[in-house]
């Protein structure tokens, strides 16, 4: 894990774009209703996207009764494995923070696995909202510049 | 680390798991009904039959199921023998006799090279294929409502009593897990059935929406050792409030960095 996914709210315009890379990436050809990053809309141009926080000791991790969620040491993202997973839902109800989507056109539930690696939100986030920062950058951010940021 | 040969490829396999995961690894399919990641192995379904055989048995052979057969060092595999292909070719002709306009039944059996049951034709044709995986799914989802009940020909999948079940929480995962589509299930807003038992949904306080029902919502705090509020709130209105506490986080929104 040598990179962070940084999220600066103020930066946010509510643009939508990476709500619809999201949508794309993960194969919904573009329907931003299934996105996996949320833009909560606070006015036509300000927003702020909640996006998993890949927490450290993730409730929905716990909650899964057949281990369909993994940690992904490399990106330090949870994973859901569409195999395993036996669509009872038990982590969309156990995530404190709604970022564990139920998708109900493609029957999965549908989390940010940081596109193994590559977000495809970052690159095209217009204002740099959203970043995949190196870790020691990412470190230092919160100090002065962004309070709150996510991880 | 068992060395093994399949199909004529050396397969290192790893310690402690099935002969069918590790055909997989060499690449080799074996056709399954009842195998699923997420639960225990069945051998229900007798597809993934399989001949193993050691040097030293003098040509002797044994059919075992791939799924439940643990890996053992210096064991020859061959999935595809004649033995192996007729079996599978039995086990088919005798599903597709059961389940004669179950899809997935008809395309396996036709990818096996039979169109049609050499068996009498089941008159009550069902897409139960009795893999077993939805019991499974439910022993591990810890509720245990539904299991197989009778033997021989009267065999099927019901609730004890074929009554509406008393464990059951309405998860669904039965008939999400089910490969034919056999276990029927109604689900809206407010209510859900199925198994022949109604349960109201989970309705979110604020906006209205569900995802699970009040009997899961339940069963969850049971088991995590939560109140049950916890899975009130709606994953939309979770964001919500997420997106408040980052807002507040940040103090003042700063001015809009594009205009227009």
């Amino acid at each position: 894990m040598d990179r962070i996914y940084c999220v600066i709210p103020e930066r946010c315009i509510a643009c939508g774009k990476c709500e619809l890379a999201c949508a794309f990436a993960h194969g919904s050809e573009g329907q931003p209703a299934a996105t996996r990053i949320h833009i909560h809309r606070r006015g036509p141009d300000l927003g702020t996207p909640v996006v998993c926080l890949q927490c450290d000791d993730p409730s929905c991790l716990a909650a899964c009764p057949v281990g369909a969620l993994t940690w992904n040491a490399r990106t330090a993202a949870i994973e859901v494995s569409r195999e395993t997973c036996i669509r009872c839902r038990m982590c969309v109800a156990a995530c404190p923070f709604g970022n564990m989507t139920w998708d109900d056109s493609r029957h999965e539930v549908a989390k940010c696995d940081l596109c193994g690696g590559d977000p495809r939100c970052v690159p095209f986030c217009p204002t740099k909202a959203l970043d995949y920062v190196p870790a020691d950058r990412a470190a230092i951010l919160p100090d002065a510049a962004v309070p709150g940021a996510q991880r | 680390m068992p060395t093994l040969t399949i199909d004529g490829r050396t397969v290192h396999a790893d310690h402690g798991t099935f002969l069918l995961a590790a055909c997989r690894k060499a690449g080799i399919e074996v056709p399954t009904l009842c195998e699923h990641p997420a639960v225990e192995p069945y051998g229900g379904c007798r597809l993934c039959v399989v001949d193993v055989t050691r040097p030293e048995w003098d040509g002797w052979s044994k059919m075992v199921v791939a799924c439940l057969f643990p890996v053992e060092d210096g064991i020859v595999v061959d999935t595809r023998s004649e033995r192996v292909m007729e079996t599978r070719k039995v086990v088919l002709d005798l599903l597709l006799a059961r389940c004669p306009e179950t899809p997935l039944i008809r395309d396996l059996a036709a990818a096996h090279g039979i169109v049609a049951t050499s068996f009498v034709r089941n008159p009550v044709p069902t897409d139960c294929i009795l893999c077993g995986l939805c019991t499974r799914v439910c022993d591990t989802m810890g509720m245990s409502a539904i299991s197989s009940v009778d033997r021989g020909a009267g065999r099927e999948i019901a609730p004890p009593f074929r009554a509406p079940p008393p464990a059951c929480v309405g998860c669904l995962a039965c008939a999400e897990i089910c490969p034919t589509g056999f276990i029927q299930f109604e689900s809206g807003t407010r209510k859900r059935r199925i198994w022949e038992k109604d349960f109201d949904m989970l309705r979110c306080p604020r906006c209205g929406r569900s995802h699970i029902t009040a009997a899961q919502a339940d069963f969850f705090a049971g088991r995590g050792g939560v109140p049950r509020s916890y899975f009130e709130i709606c994953d939309h209105c979770k964001r919500a409030d997420l997106a408040a506490t980052a807002t507040r986080l940040a103090g003042e929104p700063a001015t809009p960095a594009r205009q227009g």
